[in-house]
């Protein structure tokens, strides 16, 4: 034993060795298809479930059946798709929240967390790995597998009913899932109860956004802090508003869209700074 | 027949082929070490005080403390998992985390904590990935690893369905899975069967090498004897006592300790060669305070007057004394 310490270079310069790399990029594949066993297939179930309960009174009302969509006539054709188109359009409106909502609870429920509470974080940055690199790799590989999710649903959409994917609709739907996911994730980094945290952080913002969100008060500033949940609404409006066949469309709500976007980037930027700086272990 | 103070390294060394200034070389520097906790209440937890410690490459070195005495603290620290309160931890000159995510370290925890849906063949591939061994030899080096641990039948298994050997050999599989110069096993053969615990000295035997640091921490004494350089002995948060096994814990001579003899024919004989020796149950006596000369000079007038000795071995082993000593002293001043 000694009491003064002086710090060496690595081990002794003849049993020095390179920094290794650990083969993540790669990771990315096992991520992936925990993604989809573990999350994105319930996403699929509840999405499809939910979906139909929603659907099917629409179309009840409308009067729209395959009968119509598929009549020789040319009118009666022709008023059935604009009739789906409205179906659609409510569909959308009214589904696309809650869909995004979840599937972003699905995705990002303890991503970080659940490692910690069960311990599976030892093994795992034993390895010449990085905490932020891992879970950083993690969060983008879950939106990709949420969009692919999101893809999946469209195209089943199209193939029972009609068109519904479209580029603004991806557009939104990704950057709103984006913005949730990411305070989820910054939630999971530094909390243990990160689902909950998230359903009151999102019940919390839309609440005082509606409440002060008009108020010339100085402290209203405050809200800036505060994800824009309360404008979601707006962008999903603007969605189930549109042409379904345009691949884009005037008026688009790009600002809002990039207050997700920003608001959502510095939720992530703050999980990995969490990452970087908080240990581990669960004392 | 043998006195065996069952203290002593069974396997040597293999010879070293570096000159003796690099197996002297530090590589785990604990300097001025603290770590609080603090409770829900408030209350102040001091897990470890002012620890300063040096481990060198080339040795392997055992951790033993009672319980509670910041043996995972102290491996918490070094895998950077927590930070200390006081004092830097410091891995080949670096910051824990940051020598991991550099060279990565070989790590069995106390807890086997793995996915429990992964199986168990899909659990060291991920691991294989993350620790970065080479996509040509991955699969080969998985497959031996499970060979060598004895998990062939296991290997389609899911972790869940393993049991608590099983599972901390595919735990021990995965610390193993690159060549790590350094390795931390925390309570290793924890729920190994006595075959697997002798073949798993066998694996820490044969991984020692002249540029790589093992600690492990157990609290099976015996096994640290045998496999340790150096025995760390904490307690209370303190560095008690660094035990040298080669020479401290060698049965000295003129040291008075206890010893069981156990008898096959000629009980007769004992009570007057030993007047303090007592029948403690299965054919075996206590001796309480004989020198290693003195059971040597009587155990041998025993046997010519025609004794048969099945066993002789101390009732404490010198690890387990200094062990008890340095613990012991601690109780002391509470």
């Amino acid at each position: 034993m000694s009491a003064a310490i002086e710090p060496r270079p690595i081990l002794d310069a003849r049993t020095a060795h390179a920094p290794r790399r650990s083969r993540i990029g790669t990771y990315a594949l096992w991520q992936l298809r925990d993604y989809f066993k573990d999350r994105g297939l319930p996403t699929v179930i509840i999405a499809v479930l939910f979906g139909y309960l929603s659907l099917m009174p629409l179309l009840a009302a409308s009067g729209v059946t395959h009968a119509k969509l598929n009549s020789a006539f040319e009118g009666d054709r022709a008023m059935a798709l604009t009739e789906l188109a409205q179906v659609t359009s409510a569909f959308i409106h009214g589904f696309l929240g809650t869909l995004v909502f979840l599937a972003a609870l699905f995705a990002m429920n303890g991503i970080v967390a659940n490692d910690r509470k069960l311990g599976f974080y030892r093994f795992l940055f034993a390895k010449p790995v990085s905490p932020m690199r891992y879970y950083g790799q993690a969060f983008f590989v879950h939106w990709a597998g949420f969009l692919g999710v999101i893809t999946l649903l469209g195209l089943l959409y199209q193939l029972t009913l009609g068109p519904v994917l479209t580029w603004p609709l991806l557009l939104v739907v990704s950057t709103t899932f984006f913005c949730y996911a990411a305070i989820a994730f910054l939630l999971s980094a530094a909390a243990r109860w990160d689902w909950l945290s998230l359903v009151a952080v999102s019940v919390a913002a839309t609440f005082l956004w509606g409440m002060y969100g008009r108020s010339t008060h100085p402290a209203a500033k405050l809200l800036y802090l505060l994800p824009p949940l309360h404008r979601t609404d707006e962008l999903y409006r603007y969605v189930a508003g549109v042409d379904l066949t345009a691949t884009s469309a005037p008026l688009f709500p790009s600002t809002l869209l990039l207050w997700f976007a920003g608001y959502g980037a510095a939720s992530f930027v703050l999980g990995l700074v969490v990452l970087r700086f908080r240990r581990l272990a669960i004392v | 027949m043998i006195v065996s103070a069952g203290a002593g390294r069974t396997t040597p060394a293999p010879e070293s082929s570096l000159p003796l200034s690099s197996r002297a070389s530090s590589v785990i520097a604990f300097d001025r070490v603290g770590k609080r906790y603090r409770s829900l209440t408030g209350r102040e937890v001091r897990a470890l005080d002012e620890l300063t410690l040096e481990l060198r490459v080339g040795e392997v070195v055992g951790l033993a403390g009672p319980n509670g005495a910041g043996k995972s603290t102290l491996i918490a620290l070094l895998m950077g998992f927590l930070a200390p309160t006081e004092g830097t931890v410091r891995i080949g000159g670096l910051d824990p985390r940051r020598f991991i995510e550099r060279h990565g370290i070989g790590y069995l925890s106390e807890l086997v904590n793995i996915p429990p849906a992964w199986r168990v063949v899909e659990a060291l591939r991920r691991y294989a990935l993350l620790a970065g061994v080479p996509a040509a030899s991955r699969d080969a080096r998985v497959d031996e690893l499970i060979t060598q641990l004895g998990l062939e039948e296991h290997r389609g298994k899911r972790v869940r369905q393993l049991s608590k050997g099983n599972l901390q050999r595919l735990g021990l599989a995965q610390a193993l899975l690159h060549d790590e110069h350094v390795l931390v096993l925390d309570e290793p053969t924890h729920g190994l069967d006595p075959v697997w615990t002798q073949r798993f000295r066998d694996v820490v035997n044969a991984l020692r090498r002249d540029d790589r640091l093992i600690l492990i921490a157990s609290h099976n004494l015996d096994e640290l004897a045998r496999l340790a350089d150096r025995v760390v002995i904490l307690d209370r948060g303190r560095l008690q006592r660094i035990v040298d096994i080669r020479s401290d814990a060698a049965p000295r001579s003129g040291d008075a300790t206890p010893y069981r003899i156990a008898l096959a024919r000629g009980e007769e004989y004992l009570a007057s060669l030993f007047p303090t020796a007592h029948a403690v149950g299965h054919g075996e006596f206590q001796v309480d305070d004989a020198t290693l000369e003195s059971i040597n000079e009587r155990l041998a007038q025993l046997i010519a007057r025609g004794a048969l000795v099945s066993a002789v071995y101390p009732v404490h082993t010198a690890l387990e004394q200094q062990f008890r000593d340095a613990v012991g002293a601690t109780e002391d001043q509470r």
